[in-house]
């Protein structure tokens, strides 16, 4: 029980950090933010003026900050800047789309590794597969995207192009996402499972007449998934960054175009609610990580 | 962003090569022949709009979605004159400070209110409402005293000066008339959306932010005849070759914004179509508020160091229409004899320079004085950087370079930082276009002595005078011309490039296709229609 509260608590504290590490950056970057919302149109004193008033920046920048801590904390996100909308709303009808995006192609990535490394054991399949890994890490998942839609969607018409409508637009876009992961996570799983056969357990569970997919499967994938779980942190990285490029290619709505556009025109209350989200997230993911080594690690459990 | 760019145009290659593959099996299709009733379309459109209000309209790009649902008392011709829309008729007074409108009668909102005096009075009121609109209230109705309504038929508009840019705003989207019961029902009324009714011929059903708008048949609209579609589509598709392959796909049958990268795929089944926009060209303006820019000399010298056309040809492929004048070369204001009346004379530049006192080179070849470089800085705010106009500034930059010794600094950053940059006075160049419906909107922010968005720093009283001039309506095009002259040909205190344009490309089954009179924007949906 005590452990538990303990986690909520130092979540709790990431959250606030997190919170307040993008309030200064924000604050810190050129230009205020009525500059923002003046943007490139027409710009005088007087228009100025109310737009001080209506958002009440003419407050001291700590007064500001204290202000939208305590009404963080009563659930009140503010309105954004540029979109004139609560921002609970906004951030409320995109999470959806990018979650969606982002599980399916978590689980589609993280199934191809797994697929990868087991079966490309063969010294020439591997090295076919390993170029493959390595070129898709490496290249832009812009690029991925475009070259899948080309083919599949322009050419092809299989897929539609953009938008949430339904299972067959979210194929191309979770592909795209998924590559790079499948990628990388391929490269360390294989490396795992390389280290695991080495190990004198590997000769012992072969001298007791094993077939060698048992080996692989029971034994060696076990060692080679903890490094692989440490990844779940960056995994969300990739996602979220990912999801930024992707669903401006495929037109999709979803949190990455939010937080693009308001990063760009500094709609702090969207950009810190952004930020908060994706911190709670993170903590979530990095606690769901340390039961998954309990999981996957006996000795950890009795330690 | 480079390598994205980049890959982008690599892409537009394999696009077009898989284009070739099926340009064999290309099929034509009937003409959209006569009108039909009936259908769906789908666009697929650049920009996502941040507002729905028309009230807060900013983006030009967004305007072809404003007409659908919303209407002004007046809009515009073909002739930068402004025919009645949801007015009957209007009159000005003889000293031109109060203009009495009738208002047609049986038009309803879509919310089911009627349109009416009351109606027209209250949007006003609304648009002064403290914290509501803060730009049209202090620019467009700066010279609005009051509104009248002495019947629910007749509105009368009182002026503190003859304005005659206050028609312009009443046909202008901030302009239109939103049912007031809805400006007072909506929760969101800046965000606007299905919330706001008008009474234009579409009615705003349904929004997904991030992936489309939806619009349906307004099956009451007051015209002679209800659109001719039931319902239109608008999908955002921020990347241009992504939009051009839904197209050719088929997933949508129309879209805007064709870059000049992606035209060659427009063919056979498809059609192109270009309108320039309305408002002032996009220019360089030059600092004249300091060194090296505060001498006309090296003003001049700029503008003839550059050969505009060879400049355009290189980032647009020919695509780009050159302008010679702050006005768009579409307006009734435009003054046509500012072409090749000046520019594309690096001899007379590097004249200038000398005579300036611009003599010595330093070791990169640029001009000095004094042991100092002529060196002048454009800052560019990334969020607004369309058209490649950053290509375009890193091509004057070689092109200055090399026929005249000056050094362009081109600088890409975020709005904050160009903000302050301007307001520092840190820049000797400011790149901007204005897609206003009258140039004279634009002439008076660019230009008029401490105009929102002077940045030359000039304040000359001959121009301000000419200006209120053209404002009050007499002579305005002797008034305009006057003032492109000086500020263009003479002072050379602006540099005109291109004049913005807007391209739709669409299936050859979609009729009634263009571009709106005056504004030069992409039409709405009202006329257009789509074959059987």
């Amino acid at each position: 029980m005590r452990a538990v509260l303990r986690r909520i608590g130092t979540g709790l504290v990431v959250l606030w950090v997190a919170a307040t590490a993008a309030y200064l950056a924000l604050l810190a970057a050129p230009g205020s933010t009525v500059d923002t919302i003046v943007g490139d149109g027409a710009d005088t004193p007087a228009i100025r003026s109310q737009i001080i008033t209506e958002w009440g920046l003419d407050r001291p920048a700590v007064l500001q900050y204290l202000d939208y801590l305590w009404r963080a904390a009563h659930g009140d996100l503010g309105r954004s800047y540029l979109l004139q909308r609560p921002v609970s709303a906004i951030v409320g009808e995109q999470v959806w789309p990018t979650l969606k995006l982002a599980l399916s192609a978590a689980v589609l990535g993280i199934l191809l590794a797994l697929v990868l490394a087991l079966t490309t054991r063969r010294p020439w399949v591997r090295r076919v597969s390993s170029t493959a890994e390595l070129v898709v890490v490496s290249t832009p998942p812009f690029l991925i995207g475009i070259v899948l839609l080309s083919i599949f969607s322009f050419r092809f018409g299989l897929f539609p192009v953009s938008g949430d409508h339904g299972a067959a637009a979210l194929v191309l876009p979770a592909v795209t996402l998924a590559l790079p992961i499948a990628g990388v996570l391929t490269q360390v799983l294989r490396d795992g499972l390389d280290r695991a056969l080495d190990e004198p357990f590997t000769v012992t569970a072969r001298a007791r007449g094993l077939r060698e997919s048992a080996v692989l499967v029971r034994h060696a994938l076990r060692h080679a998934l903890l490094p692989a779980v440490t990844l779940l942190g960056w995994l969300f990285g990739v996602l979220l960054g990912g999801a930024v490029i992707i669903e401006q290619v495929f037109g999709r709505p979803g949190l990455g175009q939010v937080t693009l556009t308001a990063v760009n025109s500094k709609d702090m209350p969207v950009v810190l609610a952004v930020v908060v989200l994706s911190a709670l997230v993170y903590v979530v993911l990095n606690t769901v990580a340390d039961l998954a080594y309990l999981l996957v690690d006996p000795r950890l459990r009795r330690s | 962003m480079r390598r994205t760019r980049t890959i982008a145009a690599l892409i537009a290659t394999l696009s077009l090569a898989l284009a070739a593959c099926d340009a064999g099996s290309a099929t034509t299709s009937a003409e959209a022949g006569q009108p039909v009733d009936g259908g769906s379309l789908t666009w697929g459109i650049e920009t996502e709009p941040i507002t729905f209000n028309p009230h807060q309209y900013a983006q030009a790009k967004a305007r072809l979605l404003v007409g659908n649902s919303f209407e002004g008392l007046l809009t515009h011709d073909d002739k930068g004159g402004y025919v009645p829309l949801l007015a009957s008729g209007y009159e000005a007074s003889p000293d031109g400070r109060a203009y009495t409108f009738k208002l047609r009668s049986g038009v309803r909102f879509s919310d089911g209110t009627a349109f009416d005096a009351a109606a027209v009075k209250a949007n006003i009121d609304q648009l002064r409402a403290a914290g509501y609109a803060p730009a049209v209230a202090a620019v467009q109705l700066h010279s609005l005293k009051d509104v009248e309504i002495p019947d629910p038929a007749t509105v009368v508009f009182r002026l503190t000066a003859p304005d005659v840019l206050f028609l312009d705003f009443l046909s202008s989207p901030q302009g239109a008339i939103v049912s007031p019961a809805s400006l007072k029902a909506a929760k969101n009324l800046k965000a606007g959306g299905p919330e706001l009714a008008g009474t234009g011929p579409f009615i705003l059903d349904r929004y997904t932010a991030g992936q489309e708008v939806h619009f349906k048949r307004n099956p009451a609209y007051w015209g002679s005849r209800p659109a001719y579609l039931d319902e239109v589509t608008y999908r955002f598709l921020k990347e241009p070759s992504v939009r051009v392959g839904a197209l050719t796909s088929g997933q949508v049958q129309v879209i805007e914004g064709v870059p000049a990268t992606d035209q060659a795929l427009i063919t056979g089944d498809l059609t192109l179509s270009k309108g320039l926009n309305s408002g002032s060209a996009y220019s360089y303006y030059l600092n004249a508020a300091h060194a090296p820019f505060d001498d006309v000399k090296v003003r001049q010298a700029f503008r003839d160091a550059l050969d505009v056309n060879t400049v355009l040809d290189a980032v647009y492929r020919g695509t780009a229409t050159r302008a010679w004048s702050v006005v768009s070369p579409t307006s009734p204001f435009y003054d046509k004899s500012l072409e090749n009346s000046y520019g594309d004379n690096p001899a007379r530049a590097n004249q200038l320079l000398d005579e300036a006192g611009w003599t010595q080179r330093d070791a990169d070849g640029f001009r000095t004085k004094d042991g100092k470089r002529l060196t002048v800085r454009l800052v560019q705010s990334a969020p607004f950087v369309r058209d490649r106009r950053d290509i375009l500034a890193q091509t004057v930059q070689a092109a200055v370079r090399k026929s005249a010794g000056i050094d362009l600094n081109v600088a890409v950053v975020d709005q904050g930082t160009a903000t302050k940059a301007l307001a520092d006075g840190a820049y000797e160049v400011f790149d901007n276009s204005r897609a206003d419906t009258d140039a004279g909107a634009a002439l008076n922010l660019l230009l008029r002595s401490g105009g929102a968005i002077n940045r030359t720093g000039v304040t000359d009283p001959e121009v301000d005078k000419l200006l209120a001039q053209g404002d009050a309506g007499t002579d305005r095009l002797g008034a305009y011309s006057n003032v492109q002259q000086k500020v263009v040909t003479q002072q050379a205190l602006v540099l005109p490039l291109y004049a913005p344009a807007d391209q739709i490309a669409a299936s050859r089954s979609v009729g009634g296709l263009g571009f709106e009179p005056t504004a030069g924007v992409p039409v709405s949906a009202y006329g257009v229609w789509l074959a059987k």
